[in-house]
């Protein structure tokens, strides 16, 4: 398991490292005649030095263990979350979506007593509103 | 270069109580959030660096070095009395911090971690303060072709230094550069992997990136552990005696040359970029037992071992600022995040940086000294209050962690777009540490990445694309002889590694 993880990122990396140079990077680099350096020179240069690394680690793995993958699907809801915070943030601002997401993270967490959610729902958000918008005197998002 | 009223000037300016006033805040919360499993200095730096937007540079970032040293204090909190290290190099601390505190002295295990703290973090200040100006003026001497041969040394030892295997280091700084490779080419302005995306054309924002991959993804990563059962507040119980709760002046005394090595350990390897506060903790660690004429006390609570750790990890602080102002080079994660600071408060570190803007430097300075005063001071009668904040659970700290950091990126890149970058670059943070892949590489290669290009550009341009012309600068042939020499040593080093 432990040297699998390390293919699989050493597989990506060299993966990512040829798509960069042979797609990518010819692409989404303009062209530009003369000058001393090409915009495409050092992308280029990286993405094999990606490519060939990244195979190295693929036939050499180390033994590092990768982490728990429940913990990972776990943290991709918490991800799924926050985009969605992001989102509506976007549409409602600051001011409405933070005590949901705040009140959504610490209800998934685990928390359930009155006291801590009243202040991570309440008073944190109203904090940081009145630390930004009022002694700052900046945008929320 | 820096005459002596430039310098009476900047310590005029920093000590000011208005400046006071910032650096107290700066310490307040970097105790706090330091004495907080998890959040440690850097994240509160991360998070406290676009709120000082508002402020003028000294004050800014005389909050932030308040931050930076009060969190390696409260760092040490945790360690003593739960055995989980608020930051990484508190983790030498524990070892001796721990079976203190079980053994009825919490508040000497702490006080002790405390004095050794700031007296390793005053030497190293003296040391920056002395050597800077002095390096600045032989990196001022350099042209693009020792500038980009710098550059090259600089990965060279951030590549071996940090991360189990030589491979993953080289592809933590790739992905690095390649990130820093977004946006505009700096020698000709055209736009670069952006995407169709106008807002990547000034490249990614560094509070993005750092905050995302350093807090964000941490957070994540703690947040998919929780469980719903909160942490308990932790009861350090006291023995009552008197003598078991203050550090005396003969104990402190009898660990001067204690301090004094583990400072000098931490001051040279925090000049050192690459070389975290972490392994100047456990090197002073080691070589205090080692000398000492009772090894088998430590790990048992001997305070030796206290101030051993905590002054080297301390020392570290000042000196990563040696390559920082200096060279422009960041040291470690926390000098990156001082960096970015320095930029958005309008400072570009560098060996210019004294000439232009001298003044600013030795406020700065002035900032650090005062900050250190003030840390022992809120230390001295926050100590107490810190052990309760250990208590607070989780769920609080982190949701509160994650608005903050939402609302400090978006006024840093001005709107959402920031934001979403800033997740983004959580994911891909969260997973390369899952998968083993350093994050400090990462942070410090797409740093250097748009410097390094711009000056292999600049050397291209003066040589004619001649790169022999590289023979007849001494510096640059030495500093690329010396990157060859550090990978090989490095290399050898890993592979010795692997094999025991």
């Amino acid at each position: 398991m432990s040297t699998l993880s390390d293919r699989i990122s050493g597989l990506f990396f060299m993966a990512m490292g040829l798509a960069m140079y042979f797609w990518v990077n010819p692409n989404y680099i303009e062209t530009v005649e003369g000058g001393n350096l090409s915009p495409s020179t050092l992308p280029n240069i990286i993405s094999i030095i990606l490519a060939s690394a990244g195979a190295f680690v693929a036939i050499k793995p180390t033994t590092h263990r990768l982490r728990n993958p429940v913990l990972m699907a776990k943290t991709g809801l918490y991800v799924a979350l926050l985009t969605g915070g992001i989102w509506a943030m976007s549409w409602f601002g600051f001011e409405y979506v933070a005590p949901v997401l705040a009140l959504a993270i610490m209800w998934l967490i685990g928390e359930r007593r009155p006291l801590w959610l009243g202040l991570g729902v309440v008073a944190m958000p109203a904090l940081i509103w009145f630390l930004v918008t009022q002694l700052l005197g900046r945008a929320l998002p | 270069m820096v005459d002596f009223s430039t310098i009476l000037a900047g310590f005029g300016d920093a000590f000011s109580l208005f400046n006071l006033a910032f650096v107290l805040f700066g310490v307040i919360l970097g105790q706090f959030v330091g004495a907080v499993p998890g959040i440690g200095p850097i994240m509160a730096m991360a998070i406290a660096i676009p709120f000082t937007f508002g402020l003028d540079p000294l004050p800014a970032i005389a909050f932030l070095v308040g931050v930076n040293k009060g969190g390696l204090v409260g760092g040490a909190v945790p360690a003593v009395l739960m055995n989980t290290p608020g930051t990484p190099d508190a983790a030498a601390t524990a070892m001796d911090g721990y079976p203190l505190a079980k053994q009825g002295k919490p508040l000497k295990a702490t006080k002790m971690a405390l004095f050794s703290s700031v007296t390793g973090d005053t030497f190293s200040d003296i040391v920056l303060i002395t050597v800077s100006a002095p390096l600045a003026i032989l990196a001022l001497k350099m042209g693009p072709i020792e500038v980009a041969a710098l550059m090259i040394f600089a990965f060279s030892i951030l590549a071996g230094l940090i991360g189990n295997s030589i491979a993953k280091g080289v592809i933590s700084a790739a992905f690095g550069l390649l990130a820093a490779s977004i946006g505009q080419d700096p020698e000709n302005f055209t736009p670069r992997l952006i995407f169709g995306y106008w807002d990547l054309f000034d490249g990614l924002a560094l509070p993005s990136v750092a905050i995302g991959m350093l807090a964000i993804s941490e957070i994540l990563h703690r947040l998919s552990e929780a469980h719903g059962n909160m942490r308990p507040a932790i009861n350090a119980k006291d023995t009552g005696n008197p003598d078991d709760r203050r550090v005396t002046w003969a104990e402190y005394w009898s660990c001067r040359y204690t301090m004094l090595r583990g400072a000098s350990i931490g001051t040279v390897l925090g000049a050192l970029p690459g070389i975290g506060s972490t392994a100047a903790a456990f090197m002073s660690y080691a070589m205090t037992k080692a000398g000492s004429k009772d090894p088998g006390s430590f790990g048992k609570g001997n305070i030796q071992g206290i101030a051993a750790s905590e002054s080297a990890n301390s020392a570290v602080v000042g000196a990563n600022l040696i390559p920082l102002l200096t060279l422009g080079i960041p040291g470690s994660v926390g000098a990156a995040l001082i960096i970015s600071a320095f930029m958005i408060h309008g400072m570009q570190p560098g060996p210019l940086l004294f000439e232009n803007q001298g003044r600013l430097v030795y406020g700065l300075f002035g900032a650090m000294i005062m900050a250190n005063f003030v840390n022992l001071w809120v230390g001295q009668l926050g100590l107490r209050l810190w052990v309760r904040v250990v208590s607070a659970p989780e769920s609080i700290i982190f949701s509160s962690a994650l608005l903050l950091c939402f609302v400090g990126v978006s006024m840093a890149t001005s709107g959402l777009f920031g934001v979403t970058i800033m997740l983004i670059f959580a994911v891909i943070g969260y997973l390369m540490a899952s998968f083993g892949y350093s994050l400090v590489i990462f942070i410090i290669a797409f740093f250097l990445g748009p410097r390094f290009e711009k000056s292999i550009a600049q050397s291209l341009a003066l040589t004619n694309g001649d790169l022999t012309q590289v023979l007849k600068s001494p510096v640059a042939l030495a500093l690329l002889v010396l990157s060859v020499v550090s990978v090989v040593w490095f290399l050898r080093k890993n592979t010795e590694g692997e094999d025991e």
